[in-house]
């Protein structure tokens, strides 16, 4: 039985099916009180408690092992609320007058939940802790598997509704054999992250995926975008992958053209994948992930033992690493980001950095500075996300002298880092000229400038194919940009998912990009296609599709060749 | 029963960590012990984390601590000791 979504990780894996359902916690209609025997309620409801509380002391000890006794704490008010004498007094007391108990914490819980959640930021976020402590007593009370994603046994393959980046995140790629999805487009940032960590995935299978049950023989290939149960020896067979040899030197096209093949990552998990896959450095760090799922930002040391970490694993190749780039669908607690209507086109990127959050940003860039005088820190580049404005990039340049000088004043071993720009917005493609002469490169987020260019949601999967780099504007968009960074000595990067679809290499190169940056997986596919390009037959390939009028015409362009 | 009143000084109010540390302090105590803000309004049990966080505040407001029982001395000077030490690290946020 095979299903069809999308392919987002062009990898394929087969494995035992495991259901992850967060939220499937739909109560049983409530009997009539003189129907329950509240005594055998009551031992429910304390066997409940004494899960929960074994389950959380784990997780903080896991938490405190992972990430500092800092994030733990939060388990601690865990702990609290469960033993809380308020809701555990009313929720023995109507156990005793005839509720059962998942209909006593169901109630009592969420009343409480409602009364946080009416009140300001800080408080919505107690909202949380409360549905986490009522869900972790359902599960038992309903008797519902719970899932631990970061320990799942080997051969995994997750079936979700939708991961978070954060459940995405915490995924050991070694156990996880691939992961289906009901909801979910190729560039949502789980999409994404699932991709750096090379698992195999397919994403936007819809309503027919929750028919395959838990237990279940599944296949996912990533390459056609299928999802089959009980695969036989010719499906298992015929399932695709990206599996080119790796390359570990730096590739040139066959006349000599040298073209940087590097990795993206958010964190330390995806270092690995992309040193395995032969990636020449890190063309983009979403220094970002620092910053989510903890309690407070994380300090000037602790981000410069991540970023020297990176500079290790490449000892003698570029890292390229984005500031800050939170708003948009990247939400950080502790900050308290004000709620938007429209996050995409409101206060994220740069704009934080430089406003609302300069004090974040100015650690980062003390962290990067002392990093680029490390051991192997010369070939240190820092990128600002989300400009549109030559005021901005100013501002920025000015932040970073002054760190300098802040660090020259106290005596403190400091080096400046290339600097360069993310092109993701129409503003920045149409300023491109002006901001590389300020800059010593600029880096292409096809991802965001699509949806920018085009006006798509990203993660709206009714529009998915509005979200295509190979519409004839985001092509002028980006050739736009590499003319720019060539006139002005910048050299020209492109790190969105355009860079690493190896149908489009010789295209990327015909357009002029001196290095590609992408999800690890695709890094000896991309080295390979790269190898096979002549300079000459790449540049009329990327005439002709500038010369297009349509995508179809760009289609029939790159089918032709 | 003996009361006294304590300006808030952690950053984060009695939120998060300081809020857990007021219960798990208040918890050890036989006496009764209630926090409310000192200019009025409900003082609610100290015991209770859904209660004290659900007051809702923030670094600088004062507020009063009752405690009743025969430690109500030993544990007002804890609960003071504890609302009015800026929570370590803290101010490293802020740089």
């Amino acid at each position: 039985m095979k299903r069809s979504g999308i392919g987002s990780t062009p990898l394929s894996g087969v494995g035992t099916a495991r259901w992850y359902r967060p939220g499937d916690l739909t109560l049983p209609e409530q009997p009539d009180p003189s129907a329950v025997d509240s005594d055998a309620e009551q031992a429910r409801f304390e066997d409940a408690q004494a899960t929960a509380r074994q389950q959380i002391e784990q997780a903080r000890q896991q938490a405190a092992e992972r990430v500092g006794e800092d994030e733990a704490a939060v388990f601690e008010a865990h702990l609290q609320f469960l033993d809380d004498p308020q809701l555990v007094d009313d929720i023995e007391g109507a156990i005793g007058e005839g509720t059962p108990a998942e209909h006593a914490v169901d109630d009592r819980f969420g009343e409480a939940i409602a009364q946080f959640e009416g009140m300001d930021g800080r408080m919505a976020e107690r909202a949380g802790d409360l549905r986490d402590i009522r869900n972790r007593l359902l599960r038992t009370l309903l008797d519902v598997e719970t899932v631990d994603l970061s320990a799942l046994p080997a051969g995994t393959i997750l079936l979700a509704e939708r991961l978070t980046p954060s459940d995405t995140a915490t995924l050991d790629p070694e156990s996880v054999a691939g992961i289906a999805t009901v909801t979910g487009g190729r560039t949502s940032h789980a999409a994404i992250i699932a991709r750096s960590l090379a698992i195999p995935a397919v994403v936007g299978v819809g309503e027919e995926l929750t028919e395959i049950e838990a237990g279940a023989d599944v296949l996912v290939d990533g390459e056609s975008g299928s999802v089959v149960v009980d695969p036989d020896e010719d499906e298992r067979a015929a399932a695709g992958g990206v599996d080119a040899p790796v390359v570990e030197e730096t590739v040139s096209t066959d006349d000599g053209k040298q073209i940087e093949v590097a990795a993206n990552i958010g964190g330390r998990a995806e270092l690995d994948p992309a040193v395995a896959r032969g990636a020449d450095g890190i063309g983009l760090f979403r220094s970002e992930f620092l910053f989510l799922d903890r309690e407070r930002p994380p300090d000037e040391a602790e981000q410069y033992d991540a970023i020297t970490t990176v500079l290790e694993a490449f000892p003698d190749d570029r890292i390229v690493v984005r500031t800050l780039d939170i708003g948009g669908d990247k939400d950080v607690s502790y900050l308290d980001l004000p709620e938007e209507t429209n996050p995409f086109l409101g206060q994220r990127g740069i704009r934080l950095s430089l406003e609302a959050h300069s004090d974040l940003f100015e650690t980062q860039l003390r962290a990067l500075l002392r990093a680029a005088a490390s051991e192997h820190g010369d070939d240190l580049a820092v990128m600002f996300p989300m400009a549109t404005q030559i005021e901005e990039v100013e501002a920025a340049i000015e932040r970073v002298e002054s760190v300098a000088a802040e660090l020259d004043g106290e005596g403190v071993d400091y080096a400046m880092p290339e600097l360069g720009v993310m092109i993701e917005t129409p503003a920045a493609a149409f300023l491109a000229d002006s901001l590389a002469a300020r800059l010593d490169f600029l880096s292409i987020g096809t991802n965001d400038l699509t949806q920018y260019v085009i006006a798509v949601d990203r993660e709206n999967d009714a529009v998915a194919d509005y979200h295509d780099p190979l519409y004839p504007a985001v092509l002028r968009a980006i050739d736009r940009t590499v003319s720019a960074a060539d006139g002005n000595d910048a050299w020209v990067g492109m790190c969105g998912e355009m860079a690493g679809d190896p149908d489009l290499t010789e295209l990327l190169v015909g357009l002029g990009l001196d290095e590609l940056s992408m999800s690890a997986v695709t890094v000896p596919a991309v080295k390979q296609q790269v190898q096979q390009a002549a300079t000459d037959a790449a540049n009329d390939l990327a005439a002709d599709a500038l010369a297009c009028e349509t995508r179809a015409e760009v289609l029939d362009v790159l089918d032709e060749s | 029963m003996m009361e006294r009143i304590v300006e808030v000084v952690p950053d984060a109010g009695l939120h998060a960590r300081p809020a857990s540390q007021l219960v798990q302090a208040a918890n050890r105590f036989d006496s009764e012990i209630t926090v409310g803000r000192a200019g009025g309004g409900d003082a609610v049990g100290a015991n209770s984390m859904l209660a004290v966080t659900g007051l809702s505040i923030e670094h600088g407001e004062s507020v009063r601590i009752t405690a009743d029982g025969d430690d109500a001395e030993a544990a007002l000077d804890e609960l003071e000791a504890l609302l009015t030490t800026p929570v370590e690290d803290e101010e490293e946020d802020s740089e």
